[in-house]
């Protein structure tokens, strides 16, 4: 089956007085995995399950392949789900799980077990193939939900914080195995979580929401590096937010004077974005302008906080190499990378 | 660890002595045949000399079915519709299924009666409706704890996702899901609207337990040997529908929360 096209056009959905969603347009192309990431009770859900058929919207459309889903029932979407959770059928086991969409298209019995032990083995369950739900782990439930997913060989894969259950490891180690999936298969794929650094590695884009709208859709590396504004910025990533003073596209800020892109503030008192490993540490200079409150060793580099004569705190990630005589109370000159300096309104 | 192993037993003997030394002195009561000493089946036979014995007890098996077949038909769907689709409602619910233990059962089976279609009043099938009512408050709890025990809107919405329509995903998902608590509540139905004996009076309706009472007012070793043998109907029928519900309970369901 090739790759579908999924187009959300302009959807708006209000639960009383809460706006869930507000003129929400995003377009996934074929084999494309978007992810979806905002903060609790932004409306990720709620697009996920409009998609899925099974939230209805107040107006918009959603398309696949360009065709007009949005009187089609659940039923008849062909999109894999899965669910936060507990979502298998408790009285299946593991194999009958997964061919459950098989039975419901009327495939022999004989077809869909078979497929069914074919899509255990991708997700490295076919051991478990007969246990029941509650006779298997957290993380084995996923693969076995993702499995059940995947088997109807859906036009669209939609996850809603699939792995947010379960513990670190395990969850590091699926997301890869879903990303190899999905990759290998080509499915269109809409992942929605609140955790960034999920979202950022196995994407190919992300999409930041916020108040049930869409803040900025963009590759992890320009999500990044050129956040489209300050909320994104500090949803994405660490940032660092310094007072400055802007005067016509330059910001004047730890005694740099920085220019900075296009933007629409007057001049005047600004908030200065900065990412840690944009600051560099130096020692044994003659201007100092901070001081040093901790070092963290976190391996190839280390985390420096410093507070500024003003008392401003700053972070700065620096590699570890050369930062070893660092020590809590060192006077040091903090210096800002020109580049990607972002500023927003106080 | 030591406590609890000794909780158990002493639990489980003061049960089987509570609830056996009566029963079994009744029991030994209704052989008696005369004296102390002397035991004999006279008063079974005597039950079965009552020619109303058979037609009351069918009177009565007839309206707990007709109740069980409304809880199943009426209040199953309801729950779990309540759990699918109106989730906000269920405070409300609880409230209202109450009600049958505040309101006093006169005025209960007056109002319920007036409230019931013309056709049906004259008829003792209302009888049945009523029993549904006076069984609510636990019918409800034991479906409610029942479906509030597994995510049923999410698997109910995972079935559909993957094709079934409404009515696959209640055939294969809900309904083998549920299926437990509902033969719960259903039991809970027939054991009450095989005892219920105060609405039933009051409504000047005769069915197997307000015959018992009558009867028994000419005979008390009879009513005694009748108690004996309707306790021991209905343990009867508890221990095969035990046994039916659990042979069938595949171990998906064991041990699931
Ligand atoms: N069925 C509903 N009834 C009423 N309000 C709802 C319903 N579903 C969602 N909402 C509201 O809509 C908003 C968006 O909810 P949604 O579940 O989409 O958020 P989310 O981004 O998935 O959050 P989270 O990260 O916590 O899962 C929230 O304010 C929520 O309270
Ligand atoms: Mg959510």
């Amino acid at each position: 089956m090739s790759s579908a096209t999924l187009e959300i056009q302009g959807i708006s959905r209000r639960f009383g007085d809460v706006v869930a969603l507000d003129e929400l347009d995003i377009k996934i192309e074929p084999g494309e995995l978007v992810a979806l990431l905002g903060p609790s009770g932004c409306g990720k859900t709620t697009a996920l399950r409009i998609v899925a058929g099974l939230e209805s919207t107040d107006s918009g459309h959603v398309l696949l392949r360009g065709k007009d889903m949005t009187e089609v029932s659940a039923n008849h979407r062909n999109m894999g789900m899965v669910f936060q959770a507990y979502s298998l059928f408790p009285n299946l086991n593991a194999e009958e799980n997964v061919a459950f969409g098989l039975q419901m298209r009327k495939v022999p019995k004989l077809n869909r077990l078979a497929k069914a032990r074919e899509l255990l083995e991708v997700v490295g369950l076919n051991t478990q193939a007969k246990r029941f739900p509650h006779q298997l782990s957290g993380g084995q439930q996923q693969r076995v939900a993702l499995a059940r997913a995947l088997a109807i060989e859906p036009d669209v894969l939609l996850l809603d914080e699939p792995l947010s259950a379960l513990d670190a490891q395990v969850r590091a180690n699926l997301r890869e195995e879903i990303r190899r999936l999905q990759l290998s298969l080509g499915t269109t794929t809409l992942f929605v979580t609140h955790d960034q650094e999920e979202a950022m590695s196995i994407s190919d884009r992300v999409g930041v929401m916020n108040n049930g709208r869409l803040e900025q859709i963009a590759s992890p590396d320009e999500l990044y590096n050129k956040p489209a504004s300050a909320f994104v910025a500090s949803f994405v990533g660490l940032m660092n937010r310094l007072p400055g003073v802007l005067d016509s596209k330059i910001v004047e800020v730890l005694g740099q004077r920085i220019s900075v892109a296009d933007n629409n503030l007057s001049d005047g008192v600004v908030k200065v974005l900065i990412r840690p490993e944009r600051v560099s540490v130096i020692q044994d200079s003659q201007d100092t302008n901070a001081t040093v409150i901790t070092r963290s060793f976190l391996g190839a580099s280390s985390r420096v906080i410093c507070q500024m004569r003003d008392g401003t705190v700053i972070q700065s990630l620096v590699p570890s190499a050369g930062t070893g005589s660092l020590n809590p109370g060192d006077e040091v000159k903090l210096i800002i990378d020109e580049h990607d300096v972002l500023v927003a309104s106080v | 660890m030591k406590r609890k192993s000794l909780l158990l037993p002493v639990t489980l003997i003061s049960c089987i002595i509570f609830i056996a030394l009566p029963f079994g002195s009744a029991t030994e009561f209704s052989f008696r045949d005369g004296g102390k000493t002397k035991h004999s089946l006279a008063a079974y036979r005597w039950i079965l000399a009552q020619e109303d014995f058979l037609h009351y007890l069918g009177v009565s098996l007839r309206l707990a079915l007709g109740a069980v077949l409304i809880t199943l038909i009426i209040m199953v769907p309801t729950v779990a519709w309540l759990h699918l689709k109106a989730q906000r409602y269920r405070p409300l619910m609880e409230f209202l299924t109450l009600l049958p233990l505040v309101v006093p059962v006169v005025a209960l089976s007056i109002g319920a009666q007036s409230a019931l279609p013309e056709a049906l009043q004259s008829s003792e099938y209302e009888l049945s409706f009523m029993y549904v009512v006076l069984a609510m408050p636990y019918t409800y709890r034991a479906l409610d704890i029942g479906m509030s025990a597994i995510p049923l809107k999410t698997i109910t919405e995972a079935a559909r996702g993957l094709g079934a329509s409404w009515i696959k995903a209640i055939t294969y998902v809900i309904a083998p899901v549920i299926r437990n608590a509902v033969i719960g509540s259903l039991f809970l139905t027939l054991a009450l609207s095989l005892g219920e004996f105060t609405l039933t009076s009051l409504l000047h309706w005769d069915t197997f337990p307000t015959w018992v009472t009558s009867v028994s007012q000419q005979n008390i070793i009879g009513a005694i040997a009748l108690s004996v043998f309707s306790l021991a109907a209905a343990f009867f029928l508890l221990f095969a529908i035990g046994l039916v519900t659990m042979r069938s309970k595949s171990d998906a369901m064991e041990g699931h929360k």
